[in-house]
């Protein structure tokens, strides 16, 4: 497992807490639960990882209306029957209405993947307990064909949740557990910098006091996040923005601040 | 290894389990920590905590396992000042590699101490010395430099010690000593439901009966037949006290507020707040500011009576605020005491639970507002137990 070790990529910075949690999880053989605010880069940590160890990203999005076996197999019942009635070749083998869910699909991968489940908090409360068997054994059974997928090779297997939802206790068990903490100055600074490189000391330093002037304030309904700041940023470059105004005249504030009573918030206290 | 961190953690209120215990083993056996104090730290969090909630108490316990009680850790400005010196960081990498080379390791509290009796002592800046508290030292106090036994005072560089961290103690403020958790409030809520398929929702699933049926008629040719998914057809009206003796009860109330509004599977959730009794105006915000309100009979009009309504309160209001014409002093009356807009919700709806934090246990005479409205609602203290049973109440017919 020597080879497996992640670190820093070329656009994704992370705290060295975190690259200590992403090897335990890999070492440990176990899903890698990661929380924080949301647009602290959670999900991008697993497009990272991949990069990193150079193998392949699956992306599994949870919504609110994903159930547990949609990541594993659809048997396509219609399909089938339509295709029973004029009699296609094939339609004696189950195993052709088979379709594996992106769970499946990383069980069935010839090499070791990355799988993503993201935001697992969205989807039913029930969701998480109805995974325990195939993330702990890493192999499911399909009724209809009569045959067990189990995993040719572990994936390494990433969840990342936004605390919308309190997650089953055994479920959090089995998990490697990490907390984003909200970057602080320098950190944000490194991370800005690795998305572009070339923005100018001025307007980075200016920019990022507004925003985390924004952060300070207490009222403010939604905090902006570092994509936020990110894409505030790049805003600012493309419109060529002179700084020296930037607190007072707070351009494309509305990339940073999204909601209508926080706009005004922040308008009214420029003076 | 380490057994009574493990007694100490659950001490401290942390439910560690034996799977995760032998997990932390098992991390340890594979040397995942390196023989260093602060990834034992960290690794050991990863594994135990699932919350960052529950961090502070992790905290606690690793410092009174693994050291004594924390001692001051103040550090003046002037200090941080003099030691906040990113340029030295390159001529810091060089010299690394020759400083560590002698590292002198020293007990915890005799750096501790020592390093008091130079603050006391220093007054002016110092680098690269090796006695005083400055940049690039080898004395065991100061950023950024060489030797590892000691206090790094402020900076960031990659790990802090196990110890600062520990004693910042950055994550009192997410520690929330509930006894109720938000998950068991949800799953209380849960048993409100009432399957339909009446709503109006897309045919996402195969009806095989009428499939078959279909197929016959037409003569043996396949012909689908689609029904709606059992939908629940509860609509929920939740109507919350935010007045000045419920101030108590905030985090609960939040609790079973986020509960609600966490649970997707109602068909209709409307929240309004009111100030100690339910009069002719209901708040939108818990704030109950004038102006920012319904009127109470355009909710009559509006919410038919098939929602169910759960009223949380404390039912503490003084007499007159529940039978005097004129007794809201906050607000609009409406021509009626309090008692009477709350027979009027009595009327309209067919189903109303009232949940109260601090119901008093049995009869309570003297809780003169609680047991005039307990005559009028079914009421249920603010547990778990209590919203199962409130639960219940509400889906079982009269």
């Amino acid at each position: 497992m020597a080879d497996t070790k992640f670190s820093s990529t070329a656009d994704y910075v992370a705290s060295e807490q975190l690259l200590a949690s992403v090897n335990v999880a890999i070492a440990l053989q176990k899903p890698l639960l990661v929380k924080g605010e949301p647009g602290t880069g959670k999900t991008m940590l697993a497009q990272a990882v991949a990069a990193s160890l150079g193998k392949k990203l699956i992306i599994w999005n949870i919504k609110s209306t994903t159930k547990a076996q949609d990541g594993l197999y659809m048997y396509d019942t219609i399909q089938r029957l339509y295709d029973g009635q004029f009699g296609e070749e094939g339609v004696d083998d189950i195993a052709h209405y088979i379709k594996l869910g992106k769970l499946g699909e990383a069980f069935e991968a010839d090499e070791q993947v990355i799988l993503l489940i993201d935001e697992i908090d969205k989807a039913d409360l029930e969701f998480p307990n109805d995974l325990l068997w195939e993330l702990d054994q890493m192999e499911f059974y399909i009724h209809e064909t009569k045959r067990t997928v189990k995993a040719k090779h572990r994936p390494i297997v990433i969840i990342t949740s936004n605390a919308e939802k309190e997650l089953p206790d055994a479920f959090l068990r089995r998990c490697i557990f990490h907390y984003i903490d909200f970057p602080d100055q320098a950190l944000m600074e490194e991370i800005v910098r690795t998305h572009y490189p070339d923005v100018e000391d001025k307007l980075l330093k200016d920019a990022m006091e507004v925003f985390y002037w924004i952060r300070s304030m207490k009222d403010i309904r939604k905090k902006p996040s570092t994509s936020e700041l990110i894409d505030w940023i790049n805003a600012l470059q493309i419109g060529g923005i002179p700084t020296d105004r930037l607190r007072q005249e707070l351009p494309f504030i509305g990339v940073v601040v999204k909601k209508d009573e926080d706009l005004e918030t922040v308008k009214g206290r420029t003076d | 290894m380490f057994s009574k961190f493990f007694y100490t953690l659950k001490d401290k209120g942390l439910e560690v389990s034996l799977s995760e215990w032998l997990t932390l083993q098992d991390a340890l056996n594979q040397g995942l920590c390196h023989s260093s104090l602060t990834e034992f730290y960290y690794l050991a969090r990863m594994i135990l905590v699932k919350s960052e909630t529950e961090f502070d108490k992790f905290d606690m316990a690793f410092d009174e396992v693994f050291r004594g009680i924390m001692s001051e850790n103040e550090v003046g400005k002037n200090l941080l000042r003099w030691l906040d010196k990113p340029e030295m960081q390159d001529v810091f990498e060089e010299m690394r590699h020759e400083m560590n080379q002698e590292v002198i390791t020293l007990d915890k509290d005799d750096i501790e101490n020592k390093f008091k009796d130079r603050l006391r002592d220093q007054n002016e800046e110092h680098n690269g010395g090796s006695y005083w508290i400055g940049t690039m030292g080898k004395t065991s106090f100061g950023n950024m430099g060489g030797n590892m036994g000691g206090i790094r005072v402020g900076g960031t560089t990659g790990y802090q010690s196990a110890f600062q961290v520990v004693g910042a103690r950055k994550y009192r403020d997410f520690r929330n000593d509930k006894v109720l958790d938000n998950r068991q409030f949800q799953m209380a809520l849960r048993k409100l439901r009432q399957f339909s398929t009446k709503l109006d929702i897309p045919e996402t699933e195969l009806d095989i009966n009428g499939t078959v049926d279909a197929t016959c008629n037409n003569g043996g040719c396949l012909q689908i037949v689609m029904e709606k998914p059992r939908k629940n057809a509860v609509k929920l009206l939740l109507l919350m006290d935010s007045g000045g003796t419920m101030i108590p009860y905030t985090t609960l109330l939040s609790e079973l507020f986020q509960s609600v509004h966490k649970s997707n599977h109602y068909k209709d959730v409307k929240t309004y707040f009111f100030h100690n009794c339910i009069y002719s105006n209901l708040y939108k915000t818990p704030e109950c500011e004038n102006g920012e309100w319904i009127e109470t009979e355009w909710m009559f009009r509006n919410l038919d009576s098939d929602y169910k309504v759960i009223i949380v309160g404390d039912a503490a209001m003084a007499p007159e605020e529940l039978y005097s014409a004129t007794g809201n002093y906050r607000g609009p009356n409406g021509g009626l005491s309090g008692m009477d807009w709350l027979l009027l919700m009595k009327r309209h709806y067919k189903k109303i639970v009232w949940l109260n934090p601090k119901m008093a246990p049995g009869h309570a005479p003297w809780r003169e507002a609680e047991t005039a409205i307990k005559g009028l609602f079914p009421m249920y203290k603010l547990t778990v137990d209590g919203l199962n049973q409130a639960m219940m109440k509400l889906m079982v017919n009269r």
